[in-house]
């Protein structure tokens, strides 16, 4: 693990984009597929520089005639979507109980924002869903670096509240589908089967790439958490619960058991399914989590 | 009847429900993972603790100290005791207090003569146990006092102590008036003034012309109405009308000056009665019966000031810390 690319530092540096620049530093260049190159690189119209255009799209000599900065822009880069899914209901604020100032929330942001960047590089439209106090925000899909910045600032904003949007409301934001699309969806995937799930099922089942992210704490596998203390969920009705001895193997029987169904969920419909401790270093994470179907996101 | 606040002593409760943690400031932390856990009993919440306790505290001590301030309790500070009127010859102190063996008891010095009135006041702040002696010239009461102390009277009767008196006389026949009080015996001596006196308790009025308006006293005799016709229509007994009047008291009888010594006594002793007064007995040497039922007398308001400045001390106090909670 580089130092870069910890998860600890990432928690700790305030912007999003600078962390997606150190994550995807320590990745390196190993699931980069490189830009498509064909039909995409047929020169379009020139447009005028944004910032966060790269510098070697800029066309430096019509920039010495004109005086201004222009930037090549192809007919189309890629015909694949990229949706990313984030799931900021409250249970996603759980904290690692390692490193301070590190969450689900957060981690979950951070690879999201990094599959964006990648997905901006290579050229394709990327969307993002957020599912937050049962409701779903929705940032329709387009590509570039105004849409990356968007996308981050929409990240970026996000608070952890509430529950899972109802089926309804989920089914009606997902009208995208029809283009062929890549959805990531990061969550720490506590209910199953809930709206968000049905929703990934059947979009798996129109034959889109559908990615999960489970995310949990290191504390959250081992079992490991004060039995002095006592807990609540979240999301439920304000219940009191103990960690007691007998508590603690009772709890690592369900939650194995949860977690083994959500896996043979997935598996069953050939979603890709990476449960990953919030403590591993990001780029790790995001190598497993975009390995499976050959480089491309 | 104050001791009916006591009663709301329960008021203290308020603050210790007030201060007790509500059961949602129970920590519970959040976790996510929580509906793996089968679910406990809350037995924290059955566990009562206190916020603040020493706001708590001094909110109970102001309230405390504002009831005890309504209450106004005495305490019963007084041991055995020699209650002493004033006057009383010393030696005999002493005698009846080694007599009485009470050589080790408090002293008190009594303000007046009614002896057994001082006592049923402050009899509250005698301990149960305490043993009385009183010495002195002590009044005797009207009826025999109920006491739920132990007390033994060892009276010495005084002898009046001699006082004189201004009397402000206005006459041609002052001789006659001068014999008069001349011929008068006891311990009072009385100063004729032909002047008027500032302090004069009596106006001798014997002339035909009207007093002049400054002149003020407790009672005056006229013997020549000439200035006072309303003293002919005014109330009278056994021929002496009597008038009440800004200048005093006004008294006149066509015997006056009295002509015979009956006449003249009954003159003076109506005078020193319905004026001065009537000097109580000397009560006789006696030792009440202890009755533990005896009604006490008011309280005393001894601890007063002390619970004030206690209940402004605790209530600062109380406004401070809570400023400080607050910030």
């Amino acid at each position: 693990m580089s130092l870069v690319a910890s998860a600890a530092l990432a928690a700790h540096t305030g912007k999003l984009e600078l962390a997606i620049r150190h994550v995807l530093a320590g990745l390196g260049h190993g699931i980069h597929a490189g830009r498509e190159r064909g039909a995409g690189v047929e020169f379009s119209e020139y447009r005028a520089y944004a910032p966060g255009d790269e510098w070697r799209r800029v066309d430096w000599k019509l920039m010495a005639r004109a005086d201004r900065y222009y930037v090549r822009e192809a007919e189309r880069d890629s015909h694949v979507a990229v949706w990313l899914v984030l799931d900021a209901t409250a249970s996603m604020l759980e904290p690692s109980r390692s490193i301070e100032g590190l969450d689900k929330l957060n981690t979950a942001r951070l690879l999201l924002g990094c599959v964006a960047a990648i997905a901006q590089r290579q050229g394709d439209a990327f969307g993002l869903l957020v599912c937050q106090g049962e409701r779903a925000h929705f940032t329709p899909a387009a590509r570039g670096p105004r849409q990356l910045q968007r996308v981050l600032a929409q990240l970026n904003r996000v608070d952890a509240a509430g529950t899972l949007p109802a089926a309804e409301v989920l089914r009606a934001s997902l009208h995208f589908a029809r283009a062929p699309s890549v959805v990531c969806v990061a969550s720490d995937f506590l209910e199953w089967p809930s709206p968000l799930s049905a929703a990934m099922l059947r979009l798996r089942s129109m034959r889109h790439d559908v990615r999960a992210l489970c995310l949990q704490t290191e504390a959250e596998i081992a079992a490991d958490f004060d039995a002095a203390q006592a807990w609540r969920d979240p999301e439920g009705d304000g219940k009191l619960f103990r960690f007691g001895r007998e508590a603690r193997t009772e709890y690592a029987r369900r939650r194995e058991e949860h977690f083994d169904m959500v896996a043979q969920q997935c598996r069953a419909h050939d979603i890709p399914y990476v449960a990953a401790p919030i403590e591993r270093a990001p780029a790790e994470i995001l190598r497993a989590w975009l390995r499976k179907r050959g480089g491309r996101p | 009847m104050n001791s009916l606040w006591w009663w709301a002593l329960p008021i203290l409760l308020l603050p210790i429900l007030w201060h007790r943690q509500k059961r949602e400031q129970t920590k519970a932390a959040p976790l996510a993972t929580a509906r793996f856990l089968p679910q406990s009993e809350p037995v924290q919440l059955r566990v009562w603790r206190w916020s603040d306790v020493l706001l708590l505290l001094l909110r109970c001590l102001l309230l405390a100290t504002l009831i005890a301030l309504l209450a106004d309790p005495v305490l019963p500070w007084r041991g055995d005791s020699v209650l002493v009127v004033p006057g009383t010859d010393p030696a005999f102190i002493g005698k009846q207090i080694r007599a009485a063996g009470l050589a080790e008891a408090r002293r008190i010095d009594l303000p007046g003569r009614d002896a057994y009135r001082w006592l049923h006041e402050h009899e509250r702040e005698f301990e149960p146990k305490a043993r009385l002696l009183l010495v002195g010239d002590v009044a005797m009461p009207a009826a025999l006092p109920r006491l739920r102390h132990a007390l033994t009277v060892r009276p010495q009767a005084a002898a009046p102590a001699r006082s004189e008196q201004h009397v402000a006389l206005f006459s041609r026949r002052a001789e006659e008036w001068r014999k008069l009080f001349g011929a008068l015996e006891g311990p009072q001596r009385y100063v004729l003034d032909a002047q008027p006196a500032a302090n004069a308790a009596l106006v001798i009025w014997d002339l035909p012309e009207a007093p002049p308006p400054a002149l003020h006293a407790p009672l005056w005799w006229i013997a020549d109405t000439a200035a006072f016709p309303e003293l002919v229509k005014a109330p009278q007994v056994d021929g002496l009308h009597y008038l009440d009047t800004p200048r005093g008291r006004l008294w006149s009888a066509a015997w006056l000056p009295p002509k015979d010594a009956a006449a003249a006594r009954t003159m003076f002793e109506t005078w020193l009665r319905l004026h001065a007064g009537v000097p109580p007995y000397t009560a006789p040497p006696q030792a009440p019966a202890v009755d533990a039922r005896a009604v006490a007398g008011p309280e005393g308001g001894a601890l007063h000031e002390a619970l004030a400045i206690t209940l402004l001390v605790l209530f600062a106090l109380e406004r401070l810390l809570t400023h400080v909670r607050r910030r």
